[in-house]
């Protein structure tokens, strides 16, 4: 292994504890945006440890399915973390990084969070989860696109290999990075739950999504929850970094362009909240199925051959 | 004869002896585990033959004298019939006597395994097209013996009807093979030309098509399958259509010759089109096993998917990738059978403990049957492709597939696999709302009946068959690179492709999926972060509901669940709702409301087929009059007619 993915590797690590700090950092720039103070972006720390410390509550007649949900939602993102390359490299985990794999695994843990909301009874929780994952059956086919896209330059699904390909600026040249671009970036919208597709920030039961699973878990389950959606965060806005955006030279150029390109869409999601207003529910499909047809352009315009 | 001949005729012979046991009086039991001795020899037999790659017994003759033999495709094939009916049968052994008709249904289950194995290890077209035909009819039989209502004999003749009139199709492919003298041989159908090649291929599609149950021809599958005995609708859904899809394999890859560009990309249409046309119907299902039926549609989309790839890489001379594709649809093919089987067992034996198999009707079963409960759920997960289970490995590898389709090549081919890719991705995530919706209305939450807060575990051997095949689930999802290699070799030209042997699957081109180190990582971190959890839990407290007492009315469910996406795709399910109040003198006094969502292949294409053809009928009957002279009419008009063809000199 060499010394830039041992370096990966360690950053890779990092990520469990630096993840929480992106969803504390569009709250807190979402805030100012709005002319409120706002909590630090550090917020997300505090709520762990608070949660940590609190014990936790089961509903009645529940059963293993809804004790083991939140270790295995948890389980699946720290696997998820390990697959994601980190400034095109990554530690030698023995997990693969395939694209794919990556999708395998949100899959699982969307499958443990509902299961768990079906265990509860609870009409709120099934509420969101029903809308979740009619989301995802949309949100799904465009992931697999717009990683199809990125695949396309590496003719892999390797994702470091997709990484090292979007380096450089002849990629674009291509109409096809654009296209792809604009598709993940609906990907990001619809994967950490932000307006205009749900609000994070909701405490009314009807509308949640993806908080109504959540509604039940205390203590220690909602600590592993809760940092789960931060590294979703993390996992996305990673990979949108790496396969999407511009890189830097060299592993220290390509951490320090990471971490701008991060601050940056943290900025944009803040802003994005700030301006946008929650959709129709109903309209969310429309507007991937449209995100879809771009994604499908983009990989027949790179076939024939359009800016290549 | 080898020693592999005699395992497979002992095994065969053993299945006869379990047929004729079954029948007769208080030897039941000990007939069904003969017959499950004997599937195991035949898929022995055959599994050595899958390993060993060399065939035995005869070779595919176009002569009409029949021939028996097992080669490598015909082994892989009787391997999975024996890893799925064996469970299967030590299933039935629990449950067959308490069932209707015992001894009819345990001697026609033998009967079935038989014709199923006829089939796929017949060398020539009479043995092929009889056991074919025994394959459709046995069943019919058993679930006639079984169950006796009006609304099963319409089942039954529905799906009589429509696999004889689409297999049809299967009499004309092998009939015009054998007649050019290609089965066994595609160099001799090449030189027959385009036309007959056409013909041969359409028609295999359409025979092949309506037994496998492809949309749109897949009308008779959902009605047929749920109304058999358990263990039958297993090896309906198990089986039945995975051999159906071998004799598709046949005629497309082997005795085809070069197969044309079309049939590829009509493979991956029609692949498309099953996956989410199965899926989509599953999802607004009430009755369990008609969900499980129509789930058998969507995986035979999958597999279609895998075996259209492999065709179009063949195609542009990719020679691995399109082994890599038809390993992926064989995969499919076995993983399928597992959990389909499993999930019909279990289905069965929650039948019986619940005494229906309404969805609404179920709940909280995963804590009075746990161990039927697990395997339930293993099954479901698998099913809807999750990792680290056998579902997740092989849709993985179709993914893979299609991807690499759409990396190169012709812009019209790579942009068809940039679809199917899109839509196999849809399928999963639908396939997953689908069953974490049944996990959740059968095995969790408060019991929704009464029956179903009595229901008690079934009996050992029952749960036997189902952990059995739940293990398997496992096992092929963390090792799928162990068979990987096996299959390819299957594929045409598939012998020479370099696959390594790993545990994972670690392709060319991928980022590799080790599903031994995932399912490992998987456990490990879940077992840590639940060590790290602790125990300290306050009481259990009532679920939140803004303050309100629970109720059962406020139980979710199934079309309740699924309401955001009929809302969505309306225009596609097109739900039928019916909203009916009685009033009496003024006031309401019941409200009656019912909803479901027909089966748009049946409103599109069959209804005014059948609304055609009894018009056709009715047009036909006015040329019956009863009246004497306008038959002495009718003569008089053909001899004149045939005079004046005659003088005309039309008649030679």
């Amino acid at each position: 292994m060499t010394a830039a993915n041992a370096a990966a590797g360690v950053l890779q690590v990092a990520a469990v504890g630096i993840a929480p700090l992106l969803p504390g950092t569009i709250q807190t720039v979402k805030a100012r945006l709005q002319g409120r103070r706002g909590p630090s972006p550090l917020q997300p720390y505090r709520a762990l440890r608070r949660l940590w410390g609190k014990s936790a509550v089961d509903p009645e007649g529940t059963t293993a399915v809804y004790r083991l949900a939140p270790p295995v939602v948890a389980a699946c993102l720290l696997s998820a973390l390990a697959i994601v390359p980190v400034a095109g490299g990554a530690g030698g985990w023995g997990l693969g990084h395939d694209a794919l794999v990556l999708a395998g695994l949100l899959a699982l843990a969307r499958f443990a969070i509902v299961a768990a909301s079906w265990d509860s009874a609870s009409g709120f929780a099934l509420m969101g989860a029903a809308r979740e994952l009619m989301f995802a059956v949309f949100g799904e086919a465009l992931l697999v696109l717009a990683l199809l896209l990125a695949a396309l330059p590496a003719q892999s699904t390797d994702l470091v290999a997709m990484a090292d390909a979007a380096a450089g600026t002849a990629i674009w040249a291509a109409p096809a990075h654009w296209c792809a671009a604009l598709a993940f970036a609906l990907v990001i919208l619809v994967e950490t739950g932000r307006q205009p597709v749900d609000n994070p920030d909701t405490h009314l039961e009807l509308t949640m999504i993806h908080e109504g699973p959540l509604l039940e878990y205390a203590g220690r389950d909602l600590a592993y929850l809760q940092w789960a959606a931060a590294a979703r965060h993390w996992v996305v806005l990673v990979l949108g970094a790496e396969l999407f955006l511009p890189h830097g030279d060299g592993f220290a150029g390509r951490v320090g362009v990471l971490t701008l390109t991060l601050a940056a869409l943290c900025l944009l999601l803040a802003a994005g909240e700030t301006v946008q207003a929650k959709m129709r529910i109903l309209r969310v499909p429309s507007l991937i199925g449209l995100a879809c047809v771009v994604a499908l352009a983009g990989a027949g315009s790179w076939i024939a051959g359009v800016g290549v | 004869m080898g020693a592999l001949a005699a395992t497979a005729l002992t095994g065969a012979a053993a299945l006869g002896v379990g047929a004729i046991g079954a029948a007769l009086p208080r030897r039941l039991c000990a007939a069904l585990t003969l017959q499950a001795v004997g599937i195991a020899l035949l898929g022995v037999a055959g599994a050595a033959v899958l390993l060993s790659g060399d065939a035995a017994g005869a070779a595919f003759t176009s002569d009409l004298a029949p021939g028996l033999g097992i080669d490598p495709l015909s082994g892989f094939f009787l391997a999975v019939l024996a890893i799925t009916a064996v469970p299967a049968l030590v299933f039935a052994r629990a449950y067959v006597p308490a069932g209707p008709a015992p001894r009819a249904v345990g001697a026609l289950t033998a009967a079935f395994l038989l014709a199923l194995a006829g089939v796929l290890v017949a060398r020539d077209v009479t043995t092929f097209l009889a056991s074919w035909e025994l394959m459709t009819l046995v069943p019919a039989a058993a679930i006639l013996a079984a169950r006796r209502d009006a609304a099963v004999r319409a089942a039954v003749f529905a799906y009589v009807a429509m696999t004889h009139v689409g297999g049809a199709g299967v009499w004309i492919a092998l009939l015009t093979l054998a007649a050019h003298r290609a089965i066994g041989d595609p160099a001799a159908l090449a030189a027959a030309g385009a036309g007959v090649q056409t013909l041969v291929a359409l028609a295999a599609l359409v025979g092949f098509g309506t037994k496998a149950g492809i949309v749109p021809l897949h009308s008779w599958l959902p009605r047929a399958h749920p109304v058999a005995p358990a263990h039958l609708s297993a090896l309906m859904s198990g089986m039945m259509i995975k051999v159906a899809l071998y004799g598709l394999i046949r005629v497309v890859f082997e005795w085809l010759g070069a197969t044309p560009r079309w049939l590829g990309v009509t493979l991956l249409t029609l692949g498309v089109l099953s996956a989410l046309g199965g899926v989509l119907w599953a999802l607004v299902q009430q009755d369990l096993k008609r969900l499980l039926a129509y789930c058998s549609i969507e995986n035979v989309g999958v597999v279609l998917l895998g075996l259209g790839a492999s065709l179009l890489f063949a195609d542009a001379g990719e020679r691995l990738w399109a082994a890599i594709a038809f390993a992926a649809a064989l995969l499919h093919i076995a993983n399928h059978a597992i959990f389909k089987v499993l999930l019909f067992l279990a289905a069965g034996a929650l039948e019986r403990a619940v005494g229906a198999l309404d969805l609404d009707r179920m709940g909280g079963l995963l804590r009075r049957m746990p161990q039927t409960g697990a395997a339930f759920l293993v099954g479901a997960m698998a099913i809807a492709g999750l990792p680290p289970l056998n579902g997740f490995a092989s849709e993985w590898l179709t993914l893979q597939s299609l991807a690499h389709l759409g990396f190169g090549g012709p812009l019209g081919i790579a942009l068809t696999g940039a679809v199917g890719l899109a839509a196999l991705a849809m399928t999963a995530a639908l396939a997953l709302l689908c069953f974490v919706k049944v996990v959740g209305l059968v095995l969790l939450g408060p019991p929704r009946s009464a029956a179903a807060a009595a229901a008690v575990e079934a009996p050992a051997a029952m749960r036997a068959g189902m952990l059995a095949l739940a293990g398997l689930c496992i096992v092929l999802g963390v090792l799928p690179g162990l068979v990987l290699p096996p299959l390819a070799a299957l594929a045409p030209g598939g012998d020479r492709v370099p696959l390594g042997h790993h545990a994972g699957l670690l392709l060319p081109g991928t980022g590799s999926f080790p599903g031994l180190a995932l399912a490992v990582a998987l456990l490990v971190l879940t077992a840590a972060l639940v060590a790290l959890r602790g125990t300290r839990r306050a009481a259990p407290q009532p679920t939140w509901l803004c303050g309100q007492r629970w109720t059962p009315q406020l139980n979710w469910t199934s079309a309740g669940f699924t309401k955001p996406l009929r809302l969505v795709l309306d225009s596609v399910l097109r739900p039928r709702r019916e909203l009916e109040v009685v009033y009496d003198r003024g006031t309401a006094q019941a409200i009656r409301y019912s909803a479901h969502v027909p089966a748009l292949a049946e409103t599109l294409l069959y209804d005014p087929t059948v609304r055609a053809g009894l018009r056709a009928a009715a047009l036909t009957r006015r040329l019956q009059t009863g009246n004497v002279r306008t038959y002495a009419a009718y003569l008089l008009a053909l001899v004149g007619g045939l005079l004046v063809l005659v003088a005309s000199g039309a008649l030679g």
